[in-house]
């Protein structure tokens, strides 16, 4: 019984649009308008939210990720690398500095500055400062000035695994690590944008220094990555590193004297809580202080919700008030229509159909039409973001591959049931009441 | 309860609707008017009833009141037996629906819908669902029956106002009601047109149908097994 109302609803409500080319038409122009503000506004805040997430990740890594701080000292790395071994549900970064190009030389950012700053002196860091355990620091002696020379200095990051699993690294040009082969003798390396572009700044001989490295090292560039960083930076497998520098993962002078060891940055997926426990005891046992370890979720989307939600509900707000002109459009046909129809709709009754089914009809056709809009709305949206993605997708590097979200969409639907449902319901009461004997005796 | 039968053939069978001091006043901005007083009317089965009458003697209203479009101020009714003077809006629309037929003076024709949908419109109505090709078959039955199924896929506006009204006794008789009920359908007809219509009305009361006819026209009238006069809301 219910099932015949409604189709009967249906079928009566699309006869009633089919009927009414123009003006349903007219009603959807104004209601468009309001939904693909509602769409555009939801689909916008998504993609802004997502370009921003994705920035964040590219710094911290993927939400929820359990990012781990160990200190590189008392065989601490050894341990890390060897139980991290095969696993793809953490890895292990750990960095050092390295310098292409000639030997010998100051590299023309020395420190590892981004390019934009090179040859404005060593400033980038500050003085160095030598502390000890009590935390009472001085100004470390500066070393013998070396010769200028064709060098550029870059932040050397070795992985245990594939770290983009855990930050979401773009690829620029070329291929990232196989960490599935067998390690080369010249160490595969990965450029991110900032290395990429020193090397094509300034051309340097292809020769690497790694600090602690018992010979120089002539790496093979296999690609460039876009990482988030300013500074130059270069990837590669800890490995390959290890065959030139057996001692890769232990402290290094630079950072002795920045008042610490190399650091292990551990990136282990959520919910890994038995690998964590299982590092933290072979940790301990081997010397390693509790308090010197830290582990913590990454809360990056968190963080970006907050900061968005203010300025959505902001635009939400404009968008629904461009919605609510669609609305009045929808309604002021609809009781137009209403007013046309009175013949119609009391001979509905007539034969039998309700005040319910009746208004039903009325309400299933502006739902109908909101829909109808709602879907065209989607769609252009989708097609725009699109278009916008191809005129300026190149510009914006986090909004290359952006899909059209599906929460947009939804809004859409949402925005157009609403529409429909608001500009409908007016009119949907006044056919109910509509005086049968009346009408059928005029 | 006062029963008046005309026709001793039909007097053994229950009636179809029985109203028994039926009484309605019309309440507008002025004074209140009294349209029908005390009106007694029954109608049995396969039973035509003429209902003549001068304008706003209350023959229209009295036809809504049968037809459940509106409800009297006091009074009874009876539908094969069952008091249905209080029925609620939903069930007395399934009444219009499964018991009655309206034919109407201006046809009523939706300009947009072919003959074949305006008679399918009866049987779209919420009241049950029929598949789409069980409900062709009963249109087109039901077009044969009045003479113009050749005319199914046709516009109302193409068509002659007989043939409009012949869609529109067709639109009443596609769910096989009980009782048909007519008001002046042949008023905005020709003479030869308006007897045909009169014709294919009468034709279903020799299938039990029950026939209420209200018109000016002495000569529909007669046709009819009764004829009733309304005068200042009361039957002569």
């Amino acid at each position: 019984m219910l099932s015949g109302k409604f189709r009967s609803a249906l079928v009566i409500g699309g006869q009633g649009i089919r009927a009414r080319k123009l003006r349903t038409f007219l009603s959807m122009v104004s209601l468009f308008l309001g939904v693909l503000a509602v769409v555009a506004v939801q689909a916008g805040s998504e993609i802004a939210e997502r370009a921003m997430l994705t920035d964040v990740e590219l710094q911290s890594g993927k939400d929820g990720t359990i990012r781990g701080y160990v200190p590189g000292e008392k065989g601490a790395p050894a341990i890390v690398e060897s139980t991290l071994k095969g696993r793809t549900d953490a890895v292990a970064m750990i960095s050092s500095n390295a310098i292409i190009g000639e030997p010998g030389v100051r590299p023309i950012n020395e420190g590892g500055m981004p390019f934009e700053y090179a040859g404005q002196g060593r400033g980038y860091y500050g003085p160095t400062m030598i502390c000890d355990s009590n935390g009472s620091c001085q100004e470390q002696k500066q070393p013998e000035k070396k010769p200028d020379g064709q060098a550029i200095e870059v932040s050397m990051v070795a992985l245990t695994g594939d770290i983009r699993a855990f930050k979401p690294f773009r690829p620029v040009s070329g291929s990232w690590l196989d960490f599935g082969s067998a390690p080369a003798l010249a160490p595969r390396i990965v450029l991110n944008e900032e290395a990429a572009k020193g090397l094509r700044q300034y051309r340097v001989p292809g020769e690497m220094t790694i600090e602690g490295a018992t010979h120089h090292v002539t790496p093979q560039i296999i690609g460039v990555v876009q990482d988030g960083d300013m500074q130059p930076r270069v990837y590669m497998r800890l490995d390959e590193l290890r065959t030139w520098m057996p001692s890769a993962t232990e402290t290094t002078n630079s950072n002795q004297y920045r008042g610490g060891g190399t650091s292990l940055d551990l990136f282990l997926q959520p919910g890994s809580d038995d690998l964590q426990q299982l590092l933290k005891a072979k940790l301990i046992g081997a010397g390693v202080s509790q308090e010197q370890m830290q582990f913590q979720a990454v809360k990056s989307k968190e963080r970006m919700e907050s900061e968005l939600r203010i300025m959505r509900l902001i635009f939400l707000g404009m968008a629904f008030l461009v919605l609510l002109i669609g609305v009045a459009g929808i309604l002021n046909v609809g009781l137009a229509t209403v007013g046309e129809r009175v013949e119609e709709f009391a001979l509905r009754r007539a034969v039998g159909m309700s005040r319910l089914l009746l208004a039903g009809i009325v309400l299933a056709e502006t739902l109908l039409t909101g829909l109808l809009t709602a879907a065209l709305a989607i769609g252009a949206g989708a097609a725009g973001l699109q278009v916008a993605l191809m005129m300026f997708g190149s510009r914006f590097p986090s909004l290359v591959g952006t899909a059209f979200p599906w929460e947009a969409g939804v809004a859409g639907v949402i925005a157009g049931l609403i529409a429909g449902v608001l500009g409908g319901l007016i009119p949907a009461i006044r056919a109910a009441q509509i005086p049968i004997a009346t009408v059928m005796r005029a | 309860m006062t029963q008046s039968f005309d026709q001793p053939t039909v007097q053994v069978q229950a009636p179809l609707l029985q109203l028994n001091g039926i009484t309605k006043v019309l309440k507008g901005q002025g004074e209140p008017r009294t349209i029908l007083s005390g009106v007694d009317f029954t109608v049995h089965p396969g039973q035509s009833v003429a209902i003549l009458g001068r304008s706003g003697s209350g023959k229209s209203t009295l036809l809504s009141l049968i037809g459940l479009f509106d409800r009297a101020d006091e009074g009874q009714y009876f539908l094969h037996g069952n008091d249905i003077t209080k029925l609620p809006e939903r069930r007395a629309a399934a009444l219009r629906s499964a018991e009655f037929g309206f034919v109407f003076q201006r046809f009523f024709l939706l300009k947009h819908l072919t003959a074949a949908q305006n008679v399918a419109m009866a049987l779209v109505n919420g009241q049950g669902w029929s598949a789409r090709r069980k409900r062709k078959q009963q249109v087109m039955e039901a077009l044969e029956q009045v003479g113009i199924a050749h005319l199914a896929k046709s516009k109302p506006t193409r068509l002659s106002g007989g043939e409009q009204q012949r869609v529109a006794i067709a639109r009443a008789l596609v769910r096989q009601p009980r009782i048909i009920l007519a008001d002046e359908p042949t008023g905005a007809l020709d003479t030869e047109t308006g007897n045909l219509v009169v014709e294919v009305l009468l034709n279903t009361t020799r299938q039990g149908c029950g026939l209420v006819l209200v018109t000016h026209d002495h000569d529909h009238a007669r046709k009819m097994g009764r004829v009733m006069e309304l005068r200042d809301g009361r039957f002569n």
